[in-house]
């Protein structure tokens, strides 16, 4: 861990009581929040200099039945990685926007409604970005099987099956 | 009605036709990046009578180069409708032919012709430029011999395709991004 | 005058690939500005989840199709950061031989490319012929024009051979004595001087707030360059510079372009010097090598495309198959973000400089 990044982290500490650190390596480390204190977390941490919004994302967990929210945020100065990471229920997913603090997470917000059905709270943009006519299940969700719905709806070619041109390549007449 | 009846002025048209054909420069997949290659000064499509055109009212080939996903299938059909007749379209790469790479993804289609009447398809992933100019000169061919007859197959069975672009699409109807 | 609504793209000359924006246009100016990515939409992140991690390596480089070596480098870094493999040195050298290579093919293209909405027709004639060059040399490397499969996890998938390296540095002496060609051509041609200057203007905190990075970032007077900042594979033992402008206008982004070609025929050369013999490649994990298993974790590897911070966040559950990768385009901000709140107040035709220049690439945005 560079010295900005344990700068930053100490500082971190008395905003938010307890967080789990995981150190990936010397310049990358994850802390897994409670979903109450991400928004105080990410403020703090944008003014000690991770003012860099690399991503969010989501990872959907479903055994646990949870979403991982994923803010991966990044400092030009020392060139650190940090992980912010928090779970959140998955049965009627609802979480807060970023979009004050980094504009450009009103899209990755808009994103992640279309691809999980999260719901952001305060960002009233949620027009589908990607997709039009979508009428399945939310597509990134673990349960949503891409291959059936693809059965579905886009129609496949059907190919005939050729015996003798198969005994050829088998006796090797010709190169399959 | 037997398509390749042609009269002798069809004939003639065609063989005109088969000499300097526009191609519309639309860039639907990942194909589009083998496309400067062959326009520019390397491979020369030029010399074989092929030149990119702008808009769709003046092409005559619509050039699919690539996956399709069902938004750009949308304008596509739009396209394909706005061109004049006598037009025709290549399928360029597997996932044209049948979803090659992504044939699970729920985002593109599997099978061009079944939307749109497809004349010929350019095996592979992706494509070199050899293949690509050896397809329009196959296509020249073809036209020449009045066997590239999309656009008409497309006018006789319009219920079908129609159809068929209904149950994967929706509507045909593109919508403005405003929130209006 | 009344407001016009104008659906720009996708199927259009000045588009920069298969994307749209929609707008509304007071006259000749941009009233209101809404981008429409998902034409190049297939699922990638879905799609990554169903294959094994070995069967993924066909997949990752149709992300990007301009540049398509960083998605197998930052792929093959993040499985090799969770599984804790040490590559080969030799492989190391080569990764980055072809990382700039493709850096140099990119660049050639879109800084030649600016002709195209320019009306300049010469430059992307002769910048498509030069990057073809280096399309023969990933030809004779790898087997493939575009799409090489050539980085793996685990280093690359086989040697490079004295003859590729004899036809790199060939084509590295052919193109020095052609940059001070295409600087005559394109940056002292008085319709590019005239057309770019002062157009498509960015200022630094604008671009840090919006969360641009790569050339739209530097264009503004900051070396930010993920290569020095964050380096990955052996970018911190080799010697270059990472060129900046104080302008922030569209002439100086195109520039800079140019201006790191010469950086880039600089770390080749090293490389080439500094590579050592040796293997170029071990197994990631025992077993199987198409059915390896990747260690439980997650890990966020991002590197310097060219057109800013490429990164992949890749999750393992310790299973055959990815549990979840997620991939940051490069042009996320600046296509999406970027559009809406910069495009207001610019005239029609800066609309395809402003995409052109800032990098969109609507494939890495739409996966």
């Amino acid at each position: 861990m560079t010295n900005f990044m344990s700068n930053a982290l100490e500082k971190l500490n008395n905003v938010v009581k307890k967080f789990e650190v995981t150190e990936i390596d010397e310049r990358e480390v994850k802390i897994d929040l409670k979903p109450e204190s991400v928004l105080p977390a990410l403020s703090l941490l944008k003014s000690e200099g991770y003012y860099h919004l690399s991503l969010l994302s989501a990872v959907d967990w479903i055994d646990e039945g949870k979403f991982e929210l994923v803010y991966i945020l990044y400092s030009w100065n020392d060139g650190g990685k940090i992980i912010v990471s928090t779970k959140i229920s998955r049965k009627n997913p609802e979480f807060v926007t970023v979009k004050h603090l980094w504009p450009v997470a009103r899209y990755y917000e808009r994103e992640l409604f279309e691809f999980f059905g999260i719901k952001f709270e305060g960002n009233d943009d949620m027009k589908p970005l990607f997709l039009e006519n979508w009428d399945d299940l939310p597509p990134l969700r673990k349960d949503f099987d891409p291959l059936e719905y693809s059965k579905k709806k886009f129609p496949d070619r059907e190919y005939q099956k050729d015996v003798i041109h198969e005994a050829k390549i088998i006796r090797g007449d010709i190169n399959g | 009605m037997n398509t390749n009846e042609r009269g002798i002025w069809e004939k003639i048209a065609d063989q005109l036709r088969s000499r300097s054909l526009w191609m519309l420069h639309y860039c639907t997949g990942c194909g589009a990046i083998e496309l400067p290659p062959s326009m520019t000064s390397r491979f020369d499509m030029e010399r074989f009578g092929m030149g990119p055109m702008a808009t769709p009212r003046q092409a005559d080939i619509l050039f699919i180069t690539g996956y399709l996903s069902t938004k750009t299938l949308r304008r596509v059909i739009y396209t394909y409708e706005l061109m004049p007749e006598p037009k025709y379209v290549i399928g360029f790469g597997s996932c044209t032919l049948n979803g090659g790479i992504y044939y699970d993804s729920y985002a593109t289609i599997n099978k061009l012709e079944n939307y749109i009447p497809v004349d010929l398809y350019i095996a592979g992933c992706m494509p070199r430029p050899e293949a690509l100019l050896n397809a329009f000169n196959e296509l020249m061919r073809m036209i020449r011999n009045g066997e590239a007859n999309g656009w008409r197959k497309y006018k006789e069975n319009y219920e079908w395709y129609k159809q068929n672009q209904l149950r994967t699409l929706g509507e045909v109807f593109v919508h403005d991004e405003f929130h209006e | 005058m009344g407001e016009v609504k104008l659906f720009f793209g996708p199927n259009h000359p000045g588009m920069h690939g298969n994307f749209s924006v929609h707008m509304y246009v007071e006259g000749d100016t941009v009233v209101k500005a809404r981008p429409l990515p998902g034409f190049l939409h297939r699922g990638f992140e879905k799609l990554m989840e169903r294959r094994l991690w070995y069967q993924n390596l066909a997949l990752i480089p149709r992300i990007c199709v301009p540049e398509p070596d960083i998605n197998e480098v930052v792929y093959a870094l993040a499985v090799e950061k969770l599984a804790n493999v040490e590559v080969p040195e030799r492989a190391q050298w080569i990764r980055m031989i072809v990382l700039e290579l493709a850096r140099i093919a990119v660049h050639l293209m879109s800084m030649a490319g600016i002709g195209g909405p320019l009306g300049l027709y010469t430059g992307p004639y002769w910048g498509i012929a030069d990057r073809d060059r280096i399309l023969d040399i990933f030809e004779n490397l790898s087997g493939a024009r575009i799409y090489h499969m050539y980085i793996v996890p685990g280093g690359v998938r086989k040697d490079m051979t004295p003859k590729v390296q004899e036809m790199i540095v060939k084509f590295l002496d052919y193109l020095e004595g052609r940059l001070p060609e295409f600087e005559n051509l394109i940056f002292k041609n008085r319709i590019v001087q005239t057309r770019l200057r002062g157009i498509a203007l960015l200022d630094r905190e604008t671009a840090l707030e919006m969360g641009v990075t790569g050339i739209g970032l530097r264009a503004t007077g900051v070396p930010y360059d993920i290569r020095k900042v964050d380096p990955y594979l052996y970018y911190d033992k080799v010697d270059f510079e990472v060129p900046t402008a104080t302008e922030g206008d569209a002439f100086s982004r195109v520039y800079l372009k140019f201006r790191e070609i010469p950086q880039s025929i600089k770390i080749i050369r090293q490389c080439l010097e500094r590579m050592p013999e040796g293997k170029v490649n071990v197994p990631i994990s025992e077993g199987n090598a198409l059915r390896f298993r990747v260690p439980k974790g997650s890990v966020y590897v991002h590197v310097e495309a060219s057109r800013g911070e490429y990164g992949y966040y890749v999750v393992s559950d310790g299973g055959e198959k990815p549990y979840r990768i997620v991939v940051r385009g490069a042009s996320y901000p600046q296509t999406l973000y970027g559009i809406e709140k910069y495009l207001p107040g610019t005239r029609i035709e800066d609309v395809p400089i402003w995409l052109d220049t800032m990098g969109v690439c609507a494939p890495e945005v739409d996966r």
